[in-house]
């Protein structure tokens, strides 16, 4: 049943199928998420979550199917897809901030090119969004001189300075110590608190338990179950979904 | 006539020297321009873009300095225009250089880690702010010591100008032992100008070496 656009839509995929090569990355991917939401992806390595979430802002095209973002139809491409991305943050893994830049210029590169506000404005909102992240005191410091925990926070930060509607987590803590996946959770957590429509790839189960309307596991490229978090780890219906979380249980 | 080194002849080599500053200076500066442009067409995504850039860097690394200098020369002499020597090898030197910075600020371009071109993507900044503010400052600190190295290359390769009669510090040299009949001495008082231009160059671009490596392996 193809799912239509409302208002309180944020994130429409129909019929979506994504080929690298000859590999079928994404098939037939049927997905919807409501302004406010917050969805958590799971599921094995090589399942496509990433590539998912990596189609929502068109970091990935798709041979098929339409994907509407905030209304706007980003299978039309072009300025859709700027305009789409104005409104979409993005964490990365690898953080990917920009190392020639103090976290401060970071921070306001994208609201001074992008939305063409003065640079006093990005300055405030950065230092405003800096200070909500807890890392308001290494403003002017660079990328490198800061723990991966804290660099994960400067790129929320930087994703924040555009006010972004949706935000898409691709496996934000997978490449921090254990120690400093803790502070970042917290920082997503408290954005989950704000309303933020967030979805999030991550295998942080107590972070899924704690902020997710909806867990959504993927395998071989397809969406195979959809549920709330308490029937998701407490009743999983689908064979792979069991496996899959035993061996969560087992690491 | 037999004429001895005076102070004339001093002046005809700070002369030939002036000229040889002159050719690189042209040569690196349109070189860097068409450099940056070839570049950025070598990395821009779009495949007919890309192979042309491709196809004129092979072009130009894949053959002599000298015959491009003879080519242009001669054949700009076919088209029935009157050049002076100094504008045919202005000419050479730029696509020389063109093609050579090119390819050294592509690869620099490309070492810069895909992840801040999707950083900057998912932010919504264009390929222009994307490659002004955010890849080439960092590609071009990359760069330097190379471009450097390739300066120094440049400007003894100025010497080949020479050849279609272009008076640089290399010919003023022939020139001068023709007449004074003691070339080695001429040409010791030759080499010696180019080292005295080139070397601090080579000691500046092994010092940013030095300076960058840490930042790269970062």
């Amino acid at each position: 049943m193809p799912a239509t656009v409302d208002s309180q839509t944020a994130i429409l995929m129909n019929g979506v199928n994504k080929y690298f090569g000859g590999f079928h990355a994404l098939k037939n991917i049927n997905f919807t998420v409501g302004n406010g939401e917050r969805i958590v992806l799971c599921g094995p390595s090589g399942s496509g979550k990433s590539t998912l979430v990596r189609c929502i802002n068109q970091l990935e095209s798709v041979q098929s199917g339409t994907i509407v973002v905030d209304g706007i139809d980003l299978t039309a491409g072009g300025k859709n897809i700027d305009a789409v991305r104005m409104e979409i943050g993005m964490v990365f893994q690898q953080f990917n901030l920009f190392p020639h830049m103090t976290v401060l210029e970071n921070c306001m590169l994208a609201p001074l090119r992008v939305r063409g506000v003065s640079r006093d404005e990005a300055r405030a909102t950065a230092r405003r969004v800096l200070g909500r992240v807890k890392i308001g005191d290494h403003a002017e410091k660079y990328p490198a001189q800061l723990s991966g925990g804290q660099q994960q926070r400067v790129a929320i930060a930087r994703a924040l300075c555009m006010n972004p509607k949706i935000m898409l987590f691709d496996e934000p803590t997978s490449a921090l110590d254990p120690e400093m996946v803790k502070e970042v959770l917290d920082t997503m957590i408290s954005l989950a608190a704000g309303g933020m429509t967030m979805v999030c790839v991550t295998h942080e189960m107590g972070f899924a338990r704690a902020v997710a309307d909806r867990v959504v596991f993927m395998a071989d490229g397809e969406i195979v179950e959809e549920a709330s978090p308490e029937q998701f780890f407490f009743a999983p219906t689908h064979k792979r979904t069991q496996a899959f979380l035993g061996q969560l249980l087992v690491n | 006539m037999i004429t001895s080194l005076g102070p004339a002849q001093f002046h005809l080599l700070l002369v030939g020297t002036l000229w040889t500053l002159a050719l690189s200076t042209v040569g690196f500066l349109f070189g860097g321009l068409g450099g940056l442009a070839v570049a950025l067409c070598r990395t821009c995504g779009l495949m007919a873009l890309e192979r042309f850039a491709a196809a004129f860097i092979e072009i130009f690394r894949g053959t002599p300095l000298l015959l491009q200098l003879f080519i242009v020369y001669y054949g700009i002499g076919l088209l029935n225009i009157s050049m002076s020597p100094w504008i045919a090898v202005s000419i050479a030197f730029t696509f020389h250089a063109s093609a050579v910075l090119g390819e050294i600020w592509r690869g620099s371009i490309e070492s810069i880690p895909r992840g801040q071109t999707e950083a900057a993507k998912a932010l919504g900044i264009h390929y222009c702010f994307r490659m002004r503010y955010i890849i080439l400052p960092q590609a071009l600190k990359i760069s330097l010591p190379p471009t450097i190295g390739f300066l120094v290359q440049l400007i003894k390769g100025t010497s080949l100008a020479a050849i279609i009669g272009f008076t640089e510090l290399s010919r003023t040299g022939t020139l001068l032992s023709n007449i004074t009949y003691r070339p080695l001495l001429i040409y010791a008082i030759v080499g010696l100008i180019y080292f005295i231009i080139c070397w601090p160059l080579s000691r500046l671009g092994r010092a940013m070496e030095r300076r960058l490596s840490p930042v790269i392996s970062q």
